[in-house]
């Protein structure tokens, strides 16, 4: 993670992100990624519905990062329901699945942006300069 | 030849047969000092996924109905699992089997799992060496 202590220097601001992801693996390499990235604090949810919990609740996040897949409540469901909560927080699909049909259901279901799985430090740097959040 | 050396052969071995993709270089690159075990971990995980997984699928398979979505599911979890290593090979033989369960043949899964359970065991006895030779080198240090 050579240079993410200057990455962090370099981004004044830092910036709140919630990754909805069940799976063990996935999450593990988020956490590295955006340590390498530096100035990311990073809250967790399970599942879709523990996702829309937190926002609910108050959470004040950037960026949203969810998976499809997940068990209680998938991330299509959990998209919707926290943009049915008025939250215009970006929130970007993800999937190993990325045929046109899946990322079209997540832009459908209400995220700004889809990335394919796995998360590599050059995706994560791509959404958040897309979202004006690097 | 010594530790080192093996671990070099070894991986080269594994990229050039295709075992591994260019994820698993960027594993290596997210481990330093202050996570010197990060790509054990992660290989780790997979590997207890992977048994898991396939475990489930043989279940299924076995069942006098199967439930093609619930296969579908499961090689979807491994397919990814598979992605955040880097094995390539596993990974690609998951895309295959979910091609095959589309088509509802438990023929096709069941030959199809043998496969992907071949790939990942030869994968798992590989990742097993080149943690060993990992942790025999930083023995020395």
């Amino acid at each position: 993670m050579a240079g993410a202590a200057s990455a962090a220097a370099e981004r004044k601001v830092t910036i709140r992100v919630l990754l909805v992801e069940d799976e063990e693996i996935h999450r593990v390499l988020a956490r590295a990624l955006m340590k390498a990235v530096g100035g990311v604090e990073l809250d967790e949810a399970g599942n879709g519905a523990e996702a829309v919990r937190r926002v609910r609740e108050g959470g004040a996040y950037d960026l949203i990062l969810a998976d499809r897949q997940m068990p209680v409540m998938d991330g299509h469901e959990a998209t919707r329901q926290i943009r049915a909560l008025g939250v215009t927080t970006p929130i970007v699909g993800l999937s190993s699945d990325s045929l046109a049909a899946d990322v079209d259901a997540f832009i459908k279901a209400g995220a700004d942006d889809f990335t394919p799985k796995p998360l590599s430090k050059e995706k994560l740097n791509h959404i958040l300069a897309k979202f004006n959040l690097a | 030849m010594d530790a080192a050396n093996q671990l070099t052969a070894l991986l080269n071995n594994m990229f050039a047969t295709g075992l591994l993709d260019e994820q698993f270089q960027q594993l290596q690159m997210l481990q330093d000092p202050s996570a010197p075990d990060f790509v054990s971990e992660v290989v780790t995980l997979f590997c207890q996924d992977g048994e898991r997984i396939i475990g489930e699928l043989a279940k299924l398979l076995e069942k006098p109905t199967v439930d093609f979505d619930r296969v579908d599911a499961f090689v979807h979890q491994l397919k990814g699992s598979s992605a955040s290593v880097g094995a390539q090979k596993v990974k690609n033989t998951c895309v295959q089997f979910r091609e095959v369960c589309q088509l509802k043949s438990r023929d096709g899964c069941l030959k199809t799992l043998d496969l992907v359970r071949t790939e990942f065991y030869d994968l798992r006895g590989k990742f097993q060496t080149m943690l060993q030779l990992e942790k025999h080198i930083q023995g020395f240090k």
